[in-house]
């Protein structure tokens, strides 16, 4: 039944079977006899001799690293093609200055900085607005993490004005010893498991004062210092006697998320403390970060859960449906509102979860899950969500809202739709081995031609379902 | 006594009343009881309240916890403590009992599906797994138990899937999947990759998927458990347990009746007691029971005092001093009451329960030393269960 339905709505019948390219279904019958292409080595797609990744690849890394989205075909399209020999440097610039760029690695921040309505850290959401909006701040504009960081050590005030007094709230332990832990965690990259207790007792010491009173405000609370204020002399202990620590510990996490829990480590020169937007470009800009990743070393890691959200959304045009459930009643998120923008960690989905979003519990760097699982590819093969989504991609114009060509268009040329396709969920254009197998489907489905009522857009979003299974896609290469 | 094999949990999101299940007080006042009455159930001397028929039939399958008591009244909070046994805090988050039992039980199981399996939504607001990750996250099913066709997220394929076209993606797929680093830092990763895609298909094409094909029970079994989400969830963890599946929980939302309480819990309560009184039933007459521990209950229960005034009109607002819980099966034994509360159901006159103790029975009757190590990835040396702070363990209702 449900097939009756699916050909009835998307068949290009014989008006698509009829602009089908001649010479390709040449290519295609001659092929007939032959045995099914053998997958050639393809690892140029990927590298170059010297080891170094391709532009195809490179593109879309620094697309997912610094923006937190996989770029439009336009843009893969714009910077494969440009022939600017500084072309990297300019993407990277380009993007660092972006609007994503700010929304993706706050998103990050406040992952580490445990920002989230409910339990177990409970800010609830008038903080938790203000704080991600202070800490979006700290991104956009090149703040450094050192007055990032005093800023919310010596903060006074309320939860819903003064954003920063939102750090001593946001930790499940709100005394000193919780607040020397989370800012032993946050500034020198020490986990509460490892933090001696002497560090421990000093730090704790200069917050003994640190107290929390409530208003009549539901939910408002100030964050007050009762007798001499020695968080100062924290920040000192932090920020100058342990100065390299700090930067180290700094770069060190933006160069975890970069290269992951292997990466190696590496010092901060001159125990310079900088902002995101400076750390970034310099390890966007080395040699180490444009190595290949089929035999080059470079790391590869699993997408991020929100950026796949994103980007399942933006390839097929579906919209999100995020719901807060405190405060009651539930509010709603706009159905546009990208998935690494939510500011909240309490508002999630089943989707979020499975992929490791983190629960911002702990604020701990491995909360955030990149394995992959039996679950997780289950759902991309099966589930209704990932169905209904490629459902969409049958939209009836010939070109997209950005003037390219759309590759699902029943009327487009099958070459056409293999290298939009390509382009659109893989940054690239197939290969000729991969153009074969394509073709060599779809003349299997519609015996070389005959069968009319084989459905071109449902070979489309199988193709397009493939793409979405594999690990180029699925992984930051 | 033989460990239990599996567990259902039966989760009444929202914090179900006492009064208006277990623990029902047809001598109080209007202002506690509502004016609804008590019935006799077939074991002498136990009551239920008038809601629950189908259940009051076949109370000597379980037993009935009247005294559960903790401190905890927001949601989430409480939701934290009946599912660990803990408090916040610490700096570390603990996993659901549904978890550890699962991760114990992971050896002995020989299933395809994961071992922990949540019909059909997670509790939301609260993380199942904790600090052991998402490789320990439960399979959670979506879909309609109730639908024609139970399409369970990622395990039964959405319509207009045919098993050729599956064949031909498939077969797309291993021709277009080429990046395949073959030794180096991303060697592990791609192997890692295809084993779970290896998993992923073994469950998906093997016998697993046919566990969620309700159809294939007889039509009036599917009646008596009633034509309705509820109901069918109900057969479909009678038919997880019967595969093998270690743990599997039932999400019933809709209990958090701040207001208008008496005409929300009737309309849940029929539902749910058809659905809860089969399942036993069929799990004894398929000779499932005494190797399944089935448990019923939410976070809390409700004030026993009603609201009848602006804004509640009738309602019931959060209350953990005193509330009821359901255990059968699985070395439990059936027709008891645990327990006794005061005339309002306001607090425990005899025998607290803790959510530890309770916790803890399920534990012990699953073959889990409570006290025993709870492997983490945070490098600590943690028990299971922190002590308990109620009368101990339910071990007069240990078979």
């Amino acid at each position: 039944m449900e097939m009756t339905f699916t050909r009835r709505a998307f068949l290009g019948g014989a008006t698509a079977l009829a602009v089908w390219p001649s010479d390709l279904w040449g290519a295609a019958k001659k092929g007939a006899k032959k045995r099914n292409p053998l997958p050639p080595d393809l690892t140029s797609l990927w590298e170059k001799p010297d080891g170094t990744a391709t532009d195809n690849v490179m593109v879309r890394r620094m697309y997912l690293d610094i923006a937190g989205r996989i770029p439009t075909e336009r843009e893969a399209q714009d910077y494969v093609h440009s022939k600017n020999p500084a072309k990297r440097e300019a993407l990277v610039m380009k993007l660092l200055e972006s609007k994503d760029f700010v929304d993706y690695w706050t998103m990050r921040f406040c992952d580490i900085l445990r920002v989230k309505s409910e339990f177990p850290i409970n800010l609830w959401p008038n903080a938790v607005y203000v704080y991600h909006a202070r800490i979006r701040s700290f991104v956009e504009s090149g703040e450094t993490w050192e007055h990032f960081g005093r800023a919310l050590l010596t903060s006074q005030g309320s939860d819903f004005r003064d954003a920063e007094v939102n750090f001593f709230r946001a930790t499940d332990r709100r005394n000193p010893e919780g607040w020397a832990e989370a800012a032993a965690q946050t500034f020198l990259g020490i986990s509460p498991a490892d933090l001696d207790r002497k560090r421990k007792t000093s730090f704790a010491d200069c917050l003994s004062n640190v107290r929390i009173k409530n208003t009549r405000e539901w939910k408002e609370e100030i964050v007050y210092v009762d007798g001499s204020d020695r968080r100062p002399e924290l920040c000192d202990m932090i920020f100058l006697q342990n100065r390299q620590a700090v930067a180290d510990a700094f770069l060190m996490r933006l160069r975890r998320w970069i290269f992951g829990p292997s990466a190696p480590v590496k010092s901060a020169a001159d125990s310079k403390i900088t902002g995101v937007r400076g750390a970034l470009r310099e390890i966007m800009l080395s040699p180490e970060y444009a190595r290949g990743s089929v035999t080059g070393g470079f790391p590869a890691r699993r997408l991020d859960a929100e950026i796949l959200d994103d980007a399942f959304c933006s390839l097929s045009g579906a919209t999100r449906n995020y719901q807060s459930p405190a405060p009651e009643p539930f509010s709603f998120l706009p159905p546009e509102r990208q998935t690494v923008c939510i500011e909240d960690g309490s508002i999630s989905s089943g989707f979020l979860s499975l992929f490791g979003r983190p629960a911002r519990d702990t604020g701990l760097t491995d909360e955030r899950g990149g394995d992959v699982t039996a679950k997780q590819r289950l759902y991309l093969f099966n589930s209704g969500d990932i169905h209904r989504k490629l459902g969409k991609l049958a939209v009836p114009q010939w070109k997209m809202a950005d003037g390219s060509i759309n590759p699902y268009y029943k009327n487009t040329p099958m070459p056409k739709r293999a290298d939009g396709i390509y382009w659109r969920i893989l940054s690239r254009s197939p290969s000729e081995y991969e153009r074969k197998v394509i073709v060599n489907m779809w003349r299997k489905r519609s015996n070389g031609g005959k069968n009319r009522r084989a459905n071109h857009g449902e070979m489309m979003r199988d193709v397009a379902w493939s793409l979405i299974n594999t690990k180029e896609f699925l992984f930051r290469i | 006594m033989r460990p239990a094999k599996s567990v259902i949990e039966i989760w009444l999101w929202g914090g179900p009343s006492q009064l208006e299940t277990f623990d029902p007080k047809p001598n109080a006042s209007r202002d506690y009881n509502g004016g609804l009455k008590s019935i006799p159930t077939n074991v002498r001397g136990t009551e239920l309240h008038e809601w629950w028929p189908r259940l009051a039939g076949c109370a000597d399958l379980y037993s009935i916890i009247r005294s559960m008591t903790h401190r905890q009244f927001g949601h989430e909070t409480a939701t934290y403590l009946m599912q660990t046994g803990r408090l916040p805090g610490g700096g570390e988050v603990f996993p659901a009992l549904g978890t550890v039992i699962a991760q114990a039980k992971r050896r002995e199981y020989k299933g395809d599906l994961p071992p922990s399996v949540i019909l059909t939504r997670p509790k939301g607001r609260f993380s199942e797994v904790g600090f052991l990750g998402v490789e320990a996250a439960p399979l959670v099913t979506g879909g309609r138990p109730n639908a024609p066709r139970f399409a369970v997220d990622g395990i039964v394929p959405p319509d207009g899937i045919t098993s050729q076209r599956a064949k031909e993606r498939f077969e797309l797929l291993s021709k277009l999947d080429l990046w395949h680093p073959k030794k180096g830092v991303n060697a592990t990763l791609v192997s890692e990759f295809d084993i779970a895609g290896s998993e992923a298909r073994r469950i998906a094409e093997g016998d697993a998927a046919k566990v969620f094909d309700l159809s294939a029970e007889p039509s009036a079994l599917r009646d008596e458990y009633g034509r309705n989400d509820i109901g069918q969830s109900m057969l479909a963890a009678r038919r997880l347990v019967e595969y093998g599946v270690p743990y599997v929980t039932v999400n019933l939302s809709g209990w958090d009746s701040h207001k208008r309480h008496f005409e929300t819990m009737k309309r849940k309560s029929g539902e749910t007691d058809a659905a809860v009184a089969t399942l036993l039933k069929d799990l004894k007459g398929k000779g499932l029971l005494d190797s399944t521990i089935v448990w019923m209950g939410g976070e809390f229960g409700r004030t026993p005092k009603v609201g009848w005034e602006a804004p509640w009109n009738g309602g019931r607002n959060h209350y953990a001093k005193c509330f009821s819980t359901l255990v059968a099966g699985g070395g439990f034994k059936g027709g008891c009451v645990v327990g006794e509360s005061d005339e309002t159901a306001s607090v425990p006159v005899s025998r607290p329960v803790s959510p530890q103790d309770f916790i803890g029975s399920i534990y012990e009757l699953c073959g889990i030393d409570p006290e025993g190590p709870l492997p983490n990835n945070v490098g600590k040396k943690l028990p299971i269960l922190p002590p308990s702070t109620g009368g101990g363990r339910l071990k007069e209702i240990y078979a």
